[in-house]
């Protein structure tokens, strides 16, 4: 029931993730964020197990900020992935594995190279330029497929991203009212209002 | 191996291999990307398909990259083909009661320049026959395609539009791989890749 | 951020376990693994023994392999057919291969079947059968020619005509009312080759060729593809697709180059 988007456009990546907390059919909470600043430009978007995902979010942001004081280099955008992956693969081998659906969207401070990726609870990784988890996926990929293309100005991608929130509210049995909507560019993460 | 769907193929030429897979990378039927990476270049002349499970299919290339790397620091030469095959087959075996989801093809030129082609199965099985070899969830197609497609003795340009006809056609028998295609022609001169236009449905 | 090293560890690795059994779980079944269903078989004859096999390898109903090679070397002097599960075969024979390879050097004197037999049992018996893998065990040590069968629980047979394999009731069949005591060398051959065709025309499982292996004190000869009965039609149409049929979205070219050491060669 849970609802990760993001879009990568000409310079910077834009995210959505509604804001609902639920167990079973109950709603529990409304205002959640479900997202974390793995470091200055790059965001993690996360779904999945409750208490898998804020665990599990947490310590990959942890041991990425570890990295960036230990160097003096933040990390890149392909490397977060494929430590975040490498993780996720490593916990699938183990006894209780994590049950976490992730998205990493980051821009390069120096390039402005906005990078997209998605990686499922098997720790399966693709870089896309569009992505999406849940049952949302079914809903929005294709409106994504028809109106995205290369170099999308914030203005465009913000459009596209109310076509596919207004393809959920009209198709999708989950009331879903909130999305905390988030843009990752070279000057860092913002909250920005649709 | 039906969670992602794929399809790789390999055949052997005069003086030269070929390698082929599609691109789709998908969960059950929906298509994420269509250009996600199932073959991969070890050294020049060794090549390795990984169809099967997606996780696996990286994971299994992290390690075949760091152990072939640590082979090429220790013995200061690149592993040949068939010992490349031994080391994949006994990293598969190793995990003989929890196995990798994931049924390698592997390509290249032996040092004295003979083509080699193998496949195995998830527990590290090897098979090496004269002809082609071919693994995924669209192998029955390719079976049926390789064996009336394939003959001995072909060029380069040949091979190439034999491994590409035979791949192309067996995926459109097959719903969960496909949407493109790459083919590596590994010649003791050159290698040639290219990128296949093919059916997008 | 940790470094983690991967240290080469022995034995096997179970921690995918789970996560299949999880997948499996979910209705995501593991891929079919390549299994010999067999036909192999074995006699005695008067100056040692004749070991066979046919060479079809199988995955599910998929015909995986047309021509493989199920007699296994162990020793100089001793041979092993192999049936079930073909990475187990293969991997056990290996192990056991290497193994008597040490017991050789160490001791400085010729492998004795009985050897390779202990080890191979006690192997197979402590994994409680989970390793699948039936052999055929046949050699000429000191003590003369043996035959053994090992089943993959870990029990064993000494006779003087076994057969082993989805294949075995067919081949038996031949050697119950055909095998003597001490017979000709080619009459042996002959009578196994027989044995392993009705294992090849009569069980789905086998197929294709005929393997032979003669071992005697004098040594081994080998017959790979001792008998061809399944050879395939010639094509006689050739199905070359011109060139240029396949539509190309993009090309990459790496050329390979010769690296000379050392300074350029003066030809002015």
């Amino acid at each position: 029931m849970e609802v990760l988007l993001a879009i990568k456009g000409k310079d910077f990546i834009l995210t959505a993730a509604d804001r609902t907390s639920a167990r079973s059919i109950v709603v529990m909470k409304q205002g959640e964020d479900k997202s974390r600043a793995l470091n200055k430009n790059i965001l993690m978007l996360y779904s999945g197990e409750a208490g898998d995902t804020v665990q599990f979010a947490e310590y990959i942001q942890r041991n990425i900020q570890l990295y960036g004081i230990k160097n003096g280099v933040p990390l890149s955008t392909s490397a977060a992935a494929s430590f975040t992956r490498k993780e996720l693969a490593t916990s699938l081998r183990s006894r209780n594995p994590y049950h976490v659906n992730v998205i990493i969207a980051g821009t390069d401070p120096k390039t402005a190279l906005p990078e997209l990726y998605w990686l499922d609870y098997l720790a399966a990784s693709v870089k896309l330029n569009f992505a999406a988890h849940g049952h949302a996926s079914y809903f929005t990929l294709s409106t994504m497929d028809r109106y995205w293309r290369e170099g999308l100005s914030l203005e465009e991608a913000k459009s596209l991203l109310n076509k596919c929130i207004a393809e959920l509210k009209v198709r999708y049995i989950a009331n879903l009212p909130e999305f905390t909507v988030k843009v990752v560019d070279k000057d860092g993460i913002r909250e920005i209002d649709l | 191996m039906e969670y992602n769907g794929s399809a790789i193929i390999a055949m052997k030429g005069k003086n030269c291999v070929a390698i082929a897979a599609d691109r789709r990378f998908g969960v059950q039927a929906l298509t994420l990307s269509t250009d996600f990476k199932k073959v991969f270049q070890m050294n020049e002349r060794v090549f390795i398909g990984l169809p099967g499970l997606a996780t696996d299919v990286q994971t299994l290339y992290e390690r075949f990259r760091f152990k072939t790397n640590m082979y090429k620091l220790r013995e200061e030469r690149e592993i040949t083909p068939s010992t490349f095959a031994r080391m994949v087959s006994s990293t598969l075996y190793e995990k003989r009661f929890g196995p990798y989801f994931c049924e390698p093809v592997i390509a290249g030129l032996e040092k004295d320049g003979t083509p080699y082609i193998c496949t195995m199965d998830l527990l590290g099985c090897i098979t090496t026959p004269a002809d082609f070899v071919v693994s995924g969830t669209a192998s029955n197609q390719m079976y049926g395609m390789a064996e009336s497609l394939w003959e001995p003795d072909l060029e380069p340009e040949e091979l190439f539009e034999t491994i590409s006809q035979s791949l192309l056609n067996a995926v459109d028998r097959d719903a969960i791989s496909g949407w493109g295609a790459v083919v590596h022609v590994i010649t003791p001169e050159r290698i040639l890749t290219r990128t296949l236009k093919g059916r997008m449905d | 951020m940790a470094m983690k090293v991967e240290l080469p560890q022995k034995g096997f690795n179970f921690e995918n376990f789970q996560r299949n059994a999880v997948l499996a779980d979910k209705g995501y079944k593991a891929p079919k693994v390549t299994k010999t269903g067999t036909t192999i078989c074995g006699c005695l004859y008067k100056d040692g023994l004749v070991l066979g096999a046919d060479t079809r390898a199988t995955e599910g109903p998929i015909v995986a392999d047309k021509n493989c090679e199920k007699i296994h070397y162990l020793a100089p002097n001793m041979y092993c057919c192999g049936a079930g599960t073909a990475a187990d075969c293969d991997h056990t024979t290996h192990l056991i291969e290497s193994k008597l390879e040490l017991h050789r050097l160490q001791t400085g004197r010729p492998s004795r079947v009985s050897t390779a037999l202990t080890m191979l049992k006690q192997m197979l018996f402590r994994y409680q059968g989970q390793i699948g893998c039936a052999l055929v065990l046949g050699g000429f040590d000191v003590n003369g020619p043996h035959l053994y069968t090992i089943y993959p629980h870990g029990s064993t047979d000494k006779l003087p005509y076994v057969t082993m394999g989805s294949g075995s009731l067919a081949a038996m069949a031949v050697f119950e009312s055909r095998w003597r005591k001490d017979m000709e060398r080619e009459e042996a051959a002959e009578l196994v080759k027989d044995a392993i065709s009705a294992g090849i025309f009569n069980d789905l499982g086998s197929g294709s060729n005929v393997d032979v292996c003669i071992i005697t004190a004098d040594g081994v000869d080998y017959r790979r593809g001792y008998d061809k009965p399944n050879q395939r039609g010639v094509k006689e149409q050739s199905y070359k697709f011109a060139k240029g049929t396949t539509a190309i979205l993009t090309e990459d070219i790496r050329q390979f180059v010769d690296v000379v050491e050392g300074d350029a060669m003066d030809i002015s």
